[in-house]
C-alpha cells in the first residue's frame, strides 16, 4: 500500500514545492525516494528550476 | 527624525528608478511573451511609482516595492488574456500527459540527468540561459503561471485569486511546466553538456 509509482512519485514531488504534503503521502515518496535514482534526480532538477528562477531574477 | 515623507521616498527621483528599468523589463517580458506590452508594462509602472513615491516607506528595498507594482499591473493583463481565452482544463488532469517517458511500471524509461548540486549548478550562467530558452518554449499560459510562481513568487493562494483558477489547476500546470522544462533542460544536458 506504500508503493508508488515514478509517476505519482514525481507529481508529488512538484507538489511538495507547492504546500506540505499529507503525512501518507510524504511517507510513500520518503520510501520511493529511498529506493529510486531516478526519482531523487528529478527532485534535484526541480529544485535547480527554483534556484536557477531566483538567481536569473536576481541577475542584471 | 522629522515627521512627513520618509528620507527613503523625498530621495527618490525617476533617474533613480529607472536604474530599475532593464530589470523590470526583463522580467516583464519572461511573462508576458511581448516586447510591446513589456516595454507598456514597465513605462506605466515606473509612472505609478514615481506618482506614488510618498508612499514607498523604505521598509523593502526600491526593487522589491517596484517589483509588487508590477506585479500588480501584470496580473491584471495576464487575468484579461485569460479572460479571452482560458487556460484549457486538462481532460484527464494531466495524469497521463507523460506517460511516455514512464514504462509499463510507472518508472522512468530514460534515467533523468544528474543535476549535481542545485545550488551550484542555479549559479551557472549557461544554466540560467539554457533555463529561461525552455520556459520561453512553454505553452503560453503554463509558462506565465510558472513565472508568476518562481519569478514573481505568487503562492497558490495568491495564484488562485488573480487568475480564477482552481488550486489543483494551478498544481498541475506547475507540475506540467516542470515536466516539460525538465525534458527540455535534458535536451542541454541539464547544464553539464
Amino acid at each position: 500500500m506504500f508503493r508508488i509509482t515514478c509517476q505519482q512519485a514525481s507529481r508529488l514531488l512538484s507538489q511538495q514545492m507547492e504546500q506540505p504534503l499529507p503525512w501518507t503521502q510524504r511517507v510513500r515518496l520518503r520510501l520511493h525516494l529511498l529506493a529510486c535514482t531516478a526519482c531523487t534526480r528529478v527532485a534535484s532538477q526541480f529544485a535547480a528550476m527554483r534556484l536557477a528562477m531566483q538567481a536569473w531574477r536576481n541577475r542584471d | 527624525m522629522a515627521t512627513g515623507d520618509s528620507p527613503a521616498s523625498t530621495a527618490i527621483d525617476f533617474e533613480t528608478l529607472a536604474t530599475h528599468r532593464p530589470y523590470l523589463l526583463k522580467i516583464a517580458r519572461l511573462e508576458l511573451r511581448d516586447e510591446h506590452l513589456a516595454e507598456d508594462a514597465v513605462s506605466d509602472v515606473l509612472t505609478q511609482a514615481y506618482e506614488k513615491r510618498a508612499g514607498f516607506a523604505g521598509k523593502s528595498s526600491l526593487r522589491t516595492w517596484l517589483t509588487s507594482i508590477l506585479k500588480n499591473h501584470i496580473v491584471d493583463l495576464v487575468r484579461k488574456q485569460w479572460r479571452e481565452e482560458p487556460l484549457p482544463e486538462t481532460g484527464d488532469n494531466g495524469e497521463h500527459e507523460f506517460d511516455r517517458l514512464f514504462d509499463a511500471t510507472g518508472h522512468y524509461t530514460r534515467q533523468p540527468a544528474d543535476a549535481g548540486n542545485p545550488a551550484e549548478l542555479a549559479q551557472q550562467d549557461a544554466f540560467l540561459v539554457a533555463v529561461q530558452r525552455c520556459i520561453e518554449k512553454l505553452p503560453r499560459r503554463i509558462g506565465q503561471l510558472f513565472v508568476l510562481r518562481e519569478v514573481f513568487g505568487s503562492d497558490t493562494d495568491e495564484l488562485c485569486k488573480d487568475l480564477q483558477i482552481t488550486a489543483s489547476n494551478v498544481w498541475v500546470q506547475l507540475y506540467r511546466a516542470r515536466m516539460m522544462l525538465r525534458t527540455c533542460l535534458e535536451g542541454t544536458g541539464f547544464g553539464r553538456a
